[in-house]
């Protein structure tokens, strides 16, 4: 998989390309609007991630650009201007996706993988992580064969961490994920859930599955931090 | 009619200097008329004297005393004119004295003798019995055959006495009525000079931060007034352009922050998700991280008080039962309350509608419901209601919580004010959540007040627009 990336500040680039070599992806860097138009005639990616504001020609004019040449290629924008106004320029000039900075590396990960598997994801009904067994379908939670009451909420967040586990999300992807757009910037929220979640999961178990690192977020998996 | 008001007072400073001005005017008149009433008269009588001695006294040693006396009462008739004549021999001999005057004003047997000084002529103001006193005019007149006599010729001074007391009656009816109609024309007069003060002071008063972009009316009078309102329109500009200013400030620095942030971020967790790491490192690595997530916090709600002030906050229009959402909210929030021991309960009896962005009013719900949890000790309670009243929408957090003190209640609302100094470094207040309140109120063309008792406990309470009825 081939990732380009058109950027105008150097280090959040490399930051970028750095991570998602880390992920085995082939990215190459562009730091204008011109390059990266070069690049983009020049090769065949499979996904553009490209800053709005760039040095020659402007970010939505390069989605328009791009979209006018390969209808196909998924489109994720980075910008620093979240106003909903110019959220509605970037869908109606043709990009997929949006992240608004400062994002969490993590967050660009689901976003990129997303993007990349466009169309139908093949969705299993049921999620395993270690001895948890997630019922998608029921929203039944198992441990051990044991069966474990949550609330909806609690459900929610569980199944968004065991979707990839081993993945890192933020507090505010999980506030963003798992609640809603209203309850922005209230993040201890999901420290609380959290928590009543490992009594109900963990407390039981020997082998913990709810991980924190701290400053980052939480993650599921069997064993210790990554 | 205030008594503060400049209206009444300039009225009052008009009246009071045309009533000055008129008094003064009729003081003048009367006592000038008086002496001039006067003056004439004694003229009248010095000429009366002159013409006695000239025609009569010199020749009074050819015709005799009692001559002189039919004479002087078939000429003068002193009793048909009341008028008081006396004729005197220098050595003190009455050769003449007229009899009572036929209105009885005087006795002129009454008048004492004129003193016998060797002046030429003279006159004086004699007091009688009766009201009034006698104008008396003498003249010294000698004859050829060596004798000299003392002619005086008096009037009363009844006529002009009653000519001037019916003036000064005539002016002391008139003048309160004067002055009130001046008084009366000049509040008239002082309101229309004044109205269109009136006019841009109701106009002042409408604009606030929200409409600088509007303008006092113009008093197109060519005259102070209009230099005022130009003169003050020019002030609103300038302060248009500094509100304007600190506004761009804001999402430009919010804006230009994002991209350093995001370098910050993205090196730490990649620092942090490193397994060679020991614990403590680690540890400084999180606290770093929770800082930038502070700052991140702070920048974006900067960033979204500068859309909100742009006017942005009514991204969508949707109308929905405020009721709902709220108590939906605060259910969402109950897990927050009980990890605190905090009982949190709703209540809202009936559907509320309005009209407004759902997502933003119900981070209004989110933010004051936070709030209250966040300052309420444990075991406390928080209460959230909503009903409509009147034509508002009414939504209420009620908590137990420390309170907010008295002098701290109007600034709950601004940007970074923090009414308790000492829990500053509380991790999630960037000190915007009411300010960002406030905003989405005030764009909803709703408000939001705050009440409290230290120690007791605070209410916040929110009133919005009522949606027209359920057009279903």
């Amino acid at each position: 998989m081939r990732i380009l990336i058109v950027e105008d500040e150097r280090k959040v680039a490399e930051l970028v390309a750095r991570g998602l070599r880390a992920e085995r992806y082939a990215v190459d860097v562009a730091e204008t609007g011109d390059a990266g138009w070069a690049m983009i005639s020049t090769y065949d990616y499979d996904l553009l991630i490209l800053d709005l504001m760039l040095p020659g020609i402007d970010g939505l004019e390069l989605v328009r650009r791009t979209r006018r040449r390969n209808a196909g290629i998924p489109i994720l924008v980075l910008t620093a201007r979240d106003a909903t106004q110019s959220k509605v320029e970037n869908f109606e000039a043709g990009a997929d996706d949006y992240l608004t900075k400062p994002f969490a590396f993590a967050e660009l990960q689901v976003r990129v993988k997303a993007l990349l598997r466009r169309g139908p994801v093949a969705r299993n009904s049921t999620v395993r992580v270690a001895d948890l067994e997630l019922d998608r379908l029921t929203q039944q939670v198992r441990r051990g064969g044991r069966r474990i009451a949550l609330t909806a909420k609690e459900y929610a967040l569980l199944e968004y961490l065991a979707i990839q586990p081993g993945r890192v999300y933020s507090r505010s992807m999980i506030v963003e994920h798992v609640w809603d757009q209203g309850f922005e910037g209230l993040t201890n929220i999901v420290d609380v859930y959290v928590r009543h979640l490992r009594e109900k999961l963990d407390a039981p178990f020997p082998v913990k599955l709810i991980h924190t690192v701290r400053g980052v977020g939480y993650f599921l998996a069997e064993e210790a931090p990554p | 009619m205030r008594a503060a008001s400049l209206r009444f007072r300039l009225t009052l400073w008009y009246a009071a200097v045309f009533t000055a001005v008129v008094a003064g005017l009729a003081a003048l008149l009367v006592l000038n008329l008086r002496q001039y009433l006067e003056n004439s008269l004694w003229d009248t009588q010095v000429r009366r004297a002159h013409q006695i001695a000239e025609t009569l006294v010199a020749n009074v040693g050819a015709t005799g005393e009692a001559y002189l006396g039919k004479q002087v009462d078939a000429l003068y008739a002193p009793e048909k004119s009341d008028r008081f004549i006396r004729i005197t021999r220098q050595d003190g001999h009455v050769a003449y004295c007229s009899g009572a005057p036929a209105d009885q004003s005087f006795a002129p047997a009454a008048v004492p003798a004129a003193p016998l000084t060797p002046r030429l002529e003279f006159s004086r103001e004699q007091a009688v019995t009766g009201q009034a006193s006698l104008l008396i005019a003498a003249v010294r007149a000698g004859t050829p055959t060596g004798e000299s006599y003392l002619i005086e010729v008096g009037i009363s001074a009844a006529p002009v006495d009653a000519l001037f007391r019916h003036v000064l009656w005539l002016l002391g009816l008139c003048l309160p009525v004067v002055v009130a109609f001046a008084a009366a024309g000049g509040y008239v007069l002082v309101g229309r000079a004044l109205d269109p003060v009136d006019r841009i002071a109701a106009k002042a008063e409408q604009i606030s931060q929200h409409n600088l972009d509007e303008r006092l009316p113009i008093a197109q009078t060519g005259d102070e007034l209009e230099r005022l309102s130009l003169a003050l329109n020019h002030m609103i500009g300038r302060l248009d352009d500094a509100f304007q200013n600190s506004k761009r400030f804001v999402a430009d620095a919010s804006h230009e922050l994002r991209t350093p942030l995001t370098i910050l971020r993205g090196e730490l967790e990649e620092l942090a998700q490193d397994r060679h790491l020991g614990p403590a490192p680690r540890e400084r690595l999180g606290s770093l991280l929770e800082e930038v997530e502070r700052l991140t916090k702070i920048v974006e709600r900067l960033f979204a008080l500068s859309r909100l002030d742009a006017g942005e906050a009514q991204a969508e229009r949707v109308r929905f039962d405020l009721a709902e959402m709220a108590t939906a909210t605060a259910a969402q929030l109950a897990l927050l309350a009980e990890d605190r021991r905090i009982a949190l309960s709703w209540e809202a009896p009936a559907p509320v509608w309005v009209e407004g962005d759902r997502a933003r009013l119900k981070q209004v719900v989110v933010n004051l419901l936070d709030n209250a949890i966040k300052y309420t000790p444990e075991l406390g309670s928080v209460r959230l209601r909503v009903d409509a009243a009147e034509d508002r929408a009414v939504l209420e957090v009620d908590d137990t919580g420390i309170g907010i003190a008295a002098e701290a209640l109007p600034h709950v609302f601004d940007r970074f004010y923090r009414a308790d100094k000492a829990r500053s470094r509380s991790p999630d207040g960037a000190g915007l959540g009411l300010a960002i309140v406030k905003s989405i109120c005030s764009a909803h063309h709703g408000e939001v007040d705050a009440f409290s008792v230290v120690g007791k406990g605070s209410r916040f309470r929110v009133r919005l627009p009522l949606a027209a009825a359920d057009p279903r």
